[in-house]
C-alpha cells in the first residue's frame, strides 16, 4: 500500500471506530429503557444492576393492558392523528394563499411565525381557564384543537416554502385548461409537494404524540395520553420502573418504526427546516 | 516553472474508465490546451495533475518530482476554477492573499505582491469589494489573481471562460494569453471550445474518450490531422466529408464521387495512396477551400458544378450549402458570389489542401 | 370554460377563504391567551380569592420582588448557557465525522436520530432510571472507573442535579444539531474547498475561514431554535427533579406551572406568563435584528 493509501485507511478506521462508539453511547439509554420493560421485578431492583434481562418477560405489558393503561396510547394516537390531519389541511391551504398571493403581506407571515415562539406554559394556562369555562377540559376536541393551533405555524411555514418551489406554470396551464383554483390546489400543487408534505407531517405528528405539558394540564382521565400516564408511575420514594419503562416502550416504538420507514423524509425535513427557516 | 511528465495514467470512476492510459510530455514554460468534448476526460486529467483526484495507475511528475502521493498543497501548483471558487466571506484582497497567508508569507511581502498582481489584472480598484459585488469578468480576474500571485511552478485552468458571455470571453482569451507571455510559466488550460484552443495554445492536446487523439501545435492539428475526428473537431464551420473512391486518371489519382464527378489530385498528394486504387475512401475538404471558380486552370484546383440549396450570409462571407457527390457540403464563398438558391454555380476545390481518410480506420492517409 | 361569466364569490376571495380557517384557529392560541392573560393579571384571583375585581398593578409589583421567580429565570439561563454551546460543538464534531463516506453511514445516522423523536418526558424518565442511585447503571460505570463503589445522588445532590439535567438535554438534542449541521456542511461549495487545498490551507484554516462562514446561517437558525426550546424547558426537569431539590432546578416553566396549577395563584401566574412572553419576544426580536445586521 502506498503511504497515502495507508494514511487514508487509518483515518477511515478511526472514523469508523468513533462512529461506532458514538452510536453505542447514544443508544445505551434507549437500550436500558427497553430492557427494563422486559425484566422481572427482582432483576430490576438488583444491585449491581444486571445488564441484560434473564428472560424475555412480558408481565409488565400484560399488567398495562389489563389495567387499561395501554389505552392511553390509543388516546395519543387519536389526538395526534386528528390534530395532524387538521393542521396539515388548514396549514396547506393557508400556505398556498401566502405563497402564491402573499396574502396579508409580511405582517401576516411574521405574525404566524411569531406564534411558534410562544412558550407553551404561557399558552396552556389561559387555555386551561378558557376550557374550564367552556367545559372542554379532558375532551378530545379540546386537546386536538390546541395541538392543531400549535402546529399550524410550523406547517404553514414549511409548506409555504415547498409550494413556492412548485413552478407556477403548472398551475397556470391547469387553469387555462379549465380547472378551478380549488381543483388546481388539490390536483396539481398537492402532488408536487408530496415530499415536503411527508416531512412536515411526520414532524407535526411527532410533536403532538410526544407532547407532555399540554396533555398534563388539559386531560384528566378520559383523554390522558401516554406521556401523562408515565408520570403517574412516579412515586415520592420509589418509581414503578417497570411500568414507566413499558409505557415508554409503547409510546416510543411506534414512532421509531414510523421514522425508520420515513427516514429520508424525516432527515430532509429537519435539515430543510433550517435552510428554509 | 516546471515541466510535466505523465505516463500510463488511468482513472476510474466506479465502472467508468475516464482516463485510459494517457502519456503526456509538457515542456516547461509552454501553454498547453487540453481540448475535447464533454466526457473526454480532460477535466479528470487536470484534476489528477492538481491532486484533487487520485490516479489509479500511472505516474505524474512535475519538475522531475513524482507527485502521485502528494496532496494538492504540496505540489506547488495554482488553479483557476470554472466557477471561480472565490471565498464569499472575504474581500478581493483577502481572496488573493489567502494562498500567501496559508504558507506563512511574511506580512510585509503580502501587501505589495497582492497589489501588484491586482494592478496587472486591472482590478486594483476592487480590492475592498466582496465577490457578490463583482461582475463575471471581474470575478474571473480575481480568480486568476489568486492563482498568479503565488509563484507556482504549474498553472492549471479548468474551463475558466465557460461561464462568461461571448464578448467577455473574447476579451479574456487575449488577456490570459498576454499573461502567459508576461509570466512565462507552464500553463495547462482545459476547454471544450476549439477556438480557445486554437488561439491560445502553444500545443493542443485533443482528447477523446480518455485517450489522446492527437497532440501538436494548433496548425499541426489543423492542417495535418491524424484522424477524421481531429479533422472534424477543429475548424468552423466543420470540414466536409464525402464518400468517394480512388481511381486512376491520366498520370495521377482522382476521386470519383457517387454522382460520377471526378476530382483530380495533385501528384505530390498521391504518394501514400498508390496502393489504394479502386478502394473507397473519404474525402475531407474544408469550406474555406471550396470557392467560386474563376477563369483559367490553376494547378490543384478541381472544378465542380453544384446546385445551391441554402445560403447563410455572415456579412463578408456567405456559406453555401450544396450537394457534393451525394452529401450535403458547405462552401465558403464571397458575399456576392451567389445571390439565390437553386442556382447552379461552378465551384473550385483546392485539392492541395484536402485530406483523404481511410473509411475503416478513420485515419488520415494523406 | 368559464369565460363570459363573472367570477364567483369563492373565486374572487379565494385567497382569503384559504387563510381564514387557519387564522381563526391561530387566534385561539395567539390572541386570546394574551388578552385573557392581561385581563386576569390585573385581577386578584388566588386559590382562595375568586372575586374578579381589578386590583391594578399589584401582581406586577409582586413580580419584581419575587426572588424565586428571578432565580427560576437564572436557572433557565444557566442551563441554556451550558447546554447550547455543548450541543453545538458536539453536533458539529459529529457532523464533521459523518460528512465523508463511511461504511454503514446511513444506519449510524438512522440510529443517532432516535433520541430526537422520543418524548422529552420519556427522555427525562429514562435518565432518571439511569441516574438512579440504587439501580442505575451510571453509578455502576463510574464505579468501574473509580475503582470503588460509587453512590451518587444525581437527582438530589445539589452539585449533581444540574449536570444530570444538562446531560439528559444534550443526549436528546445533540442529534438534532448534528443533522442540521450535517446538511449544512454537505452544502458547502466543494470547489471553494478545493481552491483552499490548492492554495495551501491546512485543515484548521479551511475550517475557520471557509466552512464556518458558509454554515453560519444554518448554525444561527439552529441556535435560535434550540435556544428557544431550552428557555421553555419543562419535561426533562419535571421528570428528573420536579424542580428540586427545593427550588434549585426550577426553570421558569416549572415555576409557572407550580404557581398556576399547584398553588392556584391564578392572577399572579397570569402576570408571570405575560412576563415570560414579553421577555421571549424581546429576546427573539433582538436576536433577529442582530442576524439581519450581520448580513
Amino acid at each position: 500500500m502506498t503511504p497515502l493509501a495507508r494514511r487514508r485507511a487509518t483515518r477511515l478506521g478511526l472514523r469508523l471506530a468513533a462512529a461506532v462508539a458514538l452510536t453505542l453511547i447514544f443508544m445505551f439509554p434507549i437500550y436500558w429503557l427497553y430492557m427494563i420493560s422486559f425484566k422481572t421485578a427482582a432483576e430490576i431492583y438488583s444491585f449491581p444492576p444486571k445488564w441484560y434481562p434473564g428472560t424475555f418477560n412480558l408481565d409488565t405489558y400484560r399488567v398495562l393492558f389489563r389495567d387499561g393503561d395501554a389505552a392511553t396510547v390509543g388516546n395519543s394516537l387519536i389526538v395526534a392523528f386528528c390534530s395532524t390531519a387538521l393542521a396539515m389541511f388548514l396549514g396547506f391551504i393557508c400556505a398556498y394563499s401566502l405563497a402564491r398571493f402573499s396574502t396579508g403581506g409580511k405582517h401576516l407571515a411574521n405574525w404566524i411565525i411569531s406564534q411558534r415562539m410562544i412558550p407553551p406554559i404561557a399558552v396552556v394556562f389561559p387555555i386551561f381557564l378558557l376550557y374550564v369555562w367552556l367545559d372542554l377540559v379532558d375532551t378530545y376536541i379540546g386537546v386536538i384543537l390546541l395541538y392543531t393551533a400549535f402546529n399550524l405555524p410550523y406547517v404553514i411555514w414549511m409548506m409555504r416554502g415547498y409550494i413556492m418551489d412548485v413552478p407556477r406554470a403548472l398551475e397556470e396551464s391547469a387553469l387555462v385548461d379549465g380547472y378551478t383554483r380549488w381543483q388546481v390546489l388539490w390536483k396539481v400543487v398537492l402532488p408536487m409537494c408530496r415530499a415536503g408534505l411527508a416531512a412536515t407531517m411526520i414532524f407535526t405528528f411527532v410533536f403532538a404524540w410526544n407532547d407532555f405539558i399540554f396533555a398534563l394540564v388539559l386531560t384528566r382521565t378520559e383523554v390522558a395520553t401516554y406521556t401523562v400516564q408515565i408520570t403517574h408511575y412516579f412515586g415520592g420514594q420509589s418509581n414503578f420502573w417497570a411500568k414507566i419503562s413499558a409505557m415508554s416502550v409503547l409510546g416510543t416504538l411506534p414512532i421509531f418504526v414510523a421514522t425508520g420507514f420515513m427516514q429520508r423524509y424525516f432527515v430532509r425535513g429537519l435539515s430543510l427546516g433550517a435552510v428554509k427557516g | 516553472m516546471a515541466d510535466l511528465h505523465i505516463s500510463g495514467l488511468h482513472k476510474y470512476y466506479g465502472d467508468v474508465h475516464a482516463v485510459r492510459g494517457v502519456d503526456l510530455e509538457i515542456p516547461a514554460g509552454e501553454f498547453t490546451v487540453l481540448v475535447g468534448p464533454s466526457g473526454c476526460g480532460k477535466s479528470t486529467l487536470l484534476r489528477a495533475i492538481a491532486g484533487l483526484e487520485d490516479a489509479d495507475k500511472g505516474t505524474i511528475e512535475i519538475g522531475g518530482q513524482v507527485v502521485n502521493d502528494l496532496p494538492p498543497r504540496s505540489r506547488d501548483i495554482a488553479m483557476v476554477f470554472q466557477n471561480y471558487a472565490l471565498y464569499p466571506y472575504m474581500n478581493v484582497f483577502d481572496n488573493i492573499a489567502f494562498g500567501l497567508r496559508s504558507r506563512n508569507t511574511p506580512k510585509s511581502e503580502i501587501e505589495p505582491r497582492v497589489r501588484r498582481t491586482a494592478q496587472m489584472l486591472a482590478i486594483g480598484h476592487l480590492l475592498d469589494r466582496y465577490p457578490r459585488q463583482l461582475s463575471g469578468g471581474q470575478l474571473q480576474r480575481v480568480a486568476i489573481g489568486r492563482a498568479v500571485v503565488r509563484s507556482a511552478r504549474l498553472y492549471l485552468f479548468d474551463e475558466p471562460l465557460s461561464n462568461l458571455d461571448a464578448q467577455l470571453r473574447d476579451e479574456m482569451r487575449g488577456e490570459i494569453k498576454r499573461l502567459h507571455q508576461e509570466l512565462g510559466r507552464t500553463m495547462i488550460y482545459v476547454t471544450h471550445d476549439q477556438i480557445e484552443a486554437m488561439t491560445m495554445a502553444d500545443r493542443i492536446v485533443l482528447l477523446r474518450d480518455g485517450t489522446i487523439e492527437q497532440a501538436g501545435t494548433p496548425l499541426d492539428l489543423f492542417e495535418r490531422p491524424a484522424t477524421r475526428y481531429v479533422a472534424a473537431f477543429l475548424g468552423s464551420p466543420a470540414m466536409n466529408f464525402i464518400d468517394a473512391s480512388l481511381v486512376a486518371k491520366s498520370d495521377t489519382l482522382a476521386l470519383r464521387l457517387s454522382d460520377g464527378a471526378t476530382l483530380a489530385l495533385p501528384q505530390r498528394r498521391t504518394v501514400n495512396l498508390l496502393n489504394r486504387v479502386d478502394q473507397p475512401v473519404v474525402l475531407g475538404v474544408r469550406p474555406e477551400h471550396i470557392g467560386r471558380a474563376t477563369a483559367g486552370e490553376r494547378p490543384g484546383l478541381a472544378r465542380y458544378t453544384g446546385s445551391i440549396e441554402l445560403l447563410q450570409p455572415t456579412g463578408s462571407r456567405t456559406y453555401a450549402t450544396f450537394n457534393l457527390g451525394g452529401t450535403r457540403a458547405v462552401a465558403e464563398l464571397q458575399a456576392h458570389d451567389v445571390s439565390t438558391t437553386n442556382q447552379q454555380i461552378e465551384l473550385s476545390i483546392d485539392m492541395n489542401r484536402v485530406v483523404i481518410i481511410d473509411p475503416t480506420t478513420d485515419r488520415v492517409l494523406s | 370554460m368559464r369565460s363570459g361569466q363573472g367570477a364567483t364569490f369563492g373565486e374572487r376571495n379565494f385567497r382569503y377563504l384559504l387563510v381564514m380557517p387557519a387564522i381563526f384557529v391561530l387566534l385561539l392560541v395567539g390572541v386570546f391567551p394574551l388578552v385573557y392573560l392581561v385581563m386576569v393579571s390585573f385581577q386578584g384571583i388566588t386559590m382562595t380569592e375568586t372575586s374578579t375585581d381589578f386590583i391594578g398593578f399589584a401582581n406586577y409589583w409582586q413580580l419584581f420582588g419575587d426572588a424565586r421567580l428571578w432565580q427560576a429565570l437564572l436557572h433557565t439561563l444557566i442551563i441554556t448557557a451550558v447546554a447550547l454551546p455543548l450541543e453545538l460543538v458536539l453536533g458539529l464534531a459529529m457532523a464533521q465525522l459523518f460528512l465523508d463516506r463511511l461504511p454503514g453511514r446511513a444506519i449510524f445516522i438512522a440510529l443517532l436520530v432516535l433520541p430526537v423523536v422520543i418524548s422529552p418526558i420519556v427522555s427525562g424518565a429514562t435518565w432518571a432510571l439511569l441516574f438512579d442511585h440504587r439501580f442505575g447503571p451510571i453509578n455502576q460505570i463510574i464505579g468501574w472507573f473509580m475503582g470503588r463503589e460509587t453512590i451518587l445522588l444525581w437527582t438530589i445532590n445539589p452539585s449533581l442535579v444540574y449536570p444530570a439535567i444538562i446531560v439528559a438535554e444534550i443526549w436528546q438534542w445533540t442529534p438534532f444539531m448534528f443533522l442540521l449541521l450535517l446538511a449544512a456542511l454537505g452544502n458547502v461549495d466543494r470547489s471553494q474547498l478545493e481552491a483552499a487545498a490548492i492554495d495551501g490551507a491546512g485543515w484548521w484554516r479551511t475550517f475557520f475561514r471557509i466552512v464556518l462562514p458558509a454554515i453560519a446561517p444554518v448554525m444561527t437558525v439552529a441556535v435560535l431554535i434550540r435556544g428557544l426550546d431550552l428557555f421553555r424547558l419543562f419535561d426533562i426537569v419535571w421528570a428528573l427533579t420536579q424542580g428540586g431539590p427545593g427550588t434549585m432546578t426550577e426553570t421558569i416553566s416549572v415555576f409557572t406551572y407550580i404557581k398556576g396549577f399547584r398553588q392556584f395563584e391564578t392572577s399572579y401566574t397570569a402576570a408571570v406568563a405575560l412576563l415570560v412572553i414579553v421577555l421571549l419576544s424581546a429576546l427573539v426580536m433582538y436576536l433577529l435584528k442582530r442576524v439581519e445586521l450581520a448580513r
